[in-house]
């Protein structure tokens, strides 16, 4: 006693053939979100926002070798307005802040994004006075992905995260997964503590005893930070 | 001592790295806008030295710098027409602020090092902009991040470094590797920036208007274009 006895037609084409071929049902059955999801993350296209040598490797991920078309996303959108997934290749200096979080603003949701490469995850070897440590306290980033620059296949893969994440979305969650609190558009995505965190001494500076406090040093003070402690 | 030691000690003077195996003090009678200097403005004239076999460096008094580089520019000797490059040097622990324009003849094929030595409570130097129009941003660069004011510059900004940047210039020694605010506040600032001001149509068109010479024209032959 299956769907198909109760349905006219039998839900069962025995002559002309169904979707795949005779005997093949006329139809399917699904959950919306299964649908909605299969096509959008089918059809992502991402906006480049390519700063620096991980942008190279960007294109090369969209050049034929590696074809990002395969996945989906098929045209880059160099407008943010009909752009699914930013992707942020390179180093966001204090100036290209406001820019990154204003075509953040611009792109319409649903969208997500990638923080390609070491300097836009975490600001890099640039741990200094010019670099934004991380582009999470710009914008909200979906996946990470590690490298300097990473290959075309460490960029597929967090494309295909991407797709996974989407996979797992539904539309009775649709406002906590979307939800845009207006307020902060345009403003700073983590706290000042979270920032304030990302000031601790890190290997590479030559400062690795300073804390970037706010203070504006003094002469005296200023002569104290300049030795090295080892 | 370790090469950490002599990070600390800070960067050493150019006296010092500019052992014989770099340069020299040569023999100014090889090179004659040296020697001319020499001749002519010999009590402006701080030292000379030869670098990496034929860059000439003259230091001269920042006092009389617009003066010797009007002279190097328009005399018929030297030429001195296209100014390649101003930059600028901190060799920090109190030592001055140098002033470097790097100038080239084109019409005598010789190349030629200036530097003014400048002190850091005496930041200012004499504008060369009325001689040659291409350091009109060369000179924002050196006052945007070594802070050093240009006299007569009809447009001193800044020009790397935002617009409302506060925490100073960032390339003297003096300035702490990651700035004077906290990460937080840098961010803060950085999200308040008025964006579309750097685009503003009476930004771009600063200054006195640039009108492209005629070929064979004075001007043009000058390089006043």
């Amino acid at each position: 006693m299956g769907l198909g006895d109760k349905l006219p037609g039998g839900g069962v084409s025995k002559t002309t053939g169904g979707i795949l071929g005779p005997g093949t049902p006329t139809f399917l059955t699904s959950k919306v979100d299964a649908l909605i999801n299969w096509g959008r993350l089918n059809s992502l296209w991402p906006m480049p926002f390519g700063t620096a040598c991980c942008a190279i490797e960007m294109m090369a991920s969209a050049a034929s070798n590696y074809d990002l078309a395969r996945f989906g996303m098929e045209r880059m959108s160099f407008s943010p307005r009909q752009a699914d997934v930013l992707i942020c290749a390179g180093r966001v200096p204090y100036k290209l802040a406001p820019v990154l979080r204003r075509i953040w603003d611009q792109m319409p949701q649903p969208k997500w994004a990638i923080s390609m490469g070491a300097c836009a995850s975490s600001g890099g070897v640039f741990d200094v006075y010019s670099m934004v440590q991380g582009i999470d306290t710009i914008i909200p980033v979906d996946v990470y992905i590690p490298g300097c620059p990473p290959r075309p296949e460490g960029l597929i893969y967090g494309l295909m995260m991407v797709q996974e994440k989407i996979r797992q979305e539904s539309l009775t969650k649709h406002f906590e997964h979307r939800a845009e609190d207006p307020a902060t558009v345009g403003a700073p995505r983590a706290s000042e503590e979270e920032v304030v965190g990302l000031t601790g001494p890190f290997g590479n500076s030559t400062h690795q005893e300073r804390l970037s406090t706010g203070e504006i040093p003094t002469p005296e003070s200023d002569e104290a930070a300049d030795t090295i402690v080892t | 001592m370790s090469g950490l030691d002599a990070v600390g000690e800070g960067p050493v003077s150019s006296d010092a790295t500019e052992s014989a195996a770099t340069g020299s003090t040569g023999d100014p009678s090889d090179h004659p806008s040296v020697a001319a200097l020499l001749e002519r403005f010999g009590d402006a004239v701080l030292r000379h030295r030869l670098n990496a076999g034929d860059q000439w460096v003259v230091w001269v008094d920042p006092a009389r710098s617009h003066e010797i580089l009007a002279w190097l520019k328009d005399d018929p000797d030297h030429l001195y027409d296209m100014m390649s490059d101003v930059t600028g040097v901190d060799y920090g622990k109190g030592r001055p602020v140098e002033v470097v324009y790097q100038m080239y003849s084109t019409g005598h094929r010789r190349a030629l090092r200036i530097r003014c030595p400048l002190p850091l409570d005496a930041l200012e130097i004499d504008s060369v902009y009325d001689l040659w129009k291409s350091v009109n941003w060369l000179e924002r660069e050196v006052y945007d991040l070594f802070g050093v004011t240009f006299r007569g510059h009809p447009d001193l900004r800044r020009i790397l470094m935002p617009s409302d940047y506060a925490e100073g210039h960032p390339l003297r020694k003096d300035f702490p590797l990651r700035g004077r605010f906290s990460r937080a506040e840098q961010t803060r600032r950085a999200l308040n920036q008025d964006v579309e001001r750097y685009y503003l149509a009476e930004d771009i068109a600063h200054g006195e208007p640039q009108q492209a010479p005629e070929v064979g024209t004075k001007a043009s032959q000058d390089g006043e274009g």
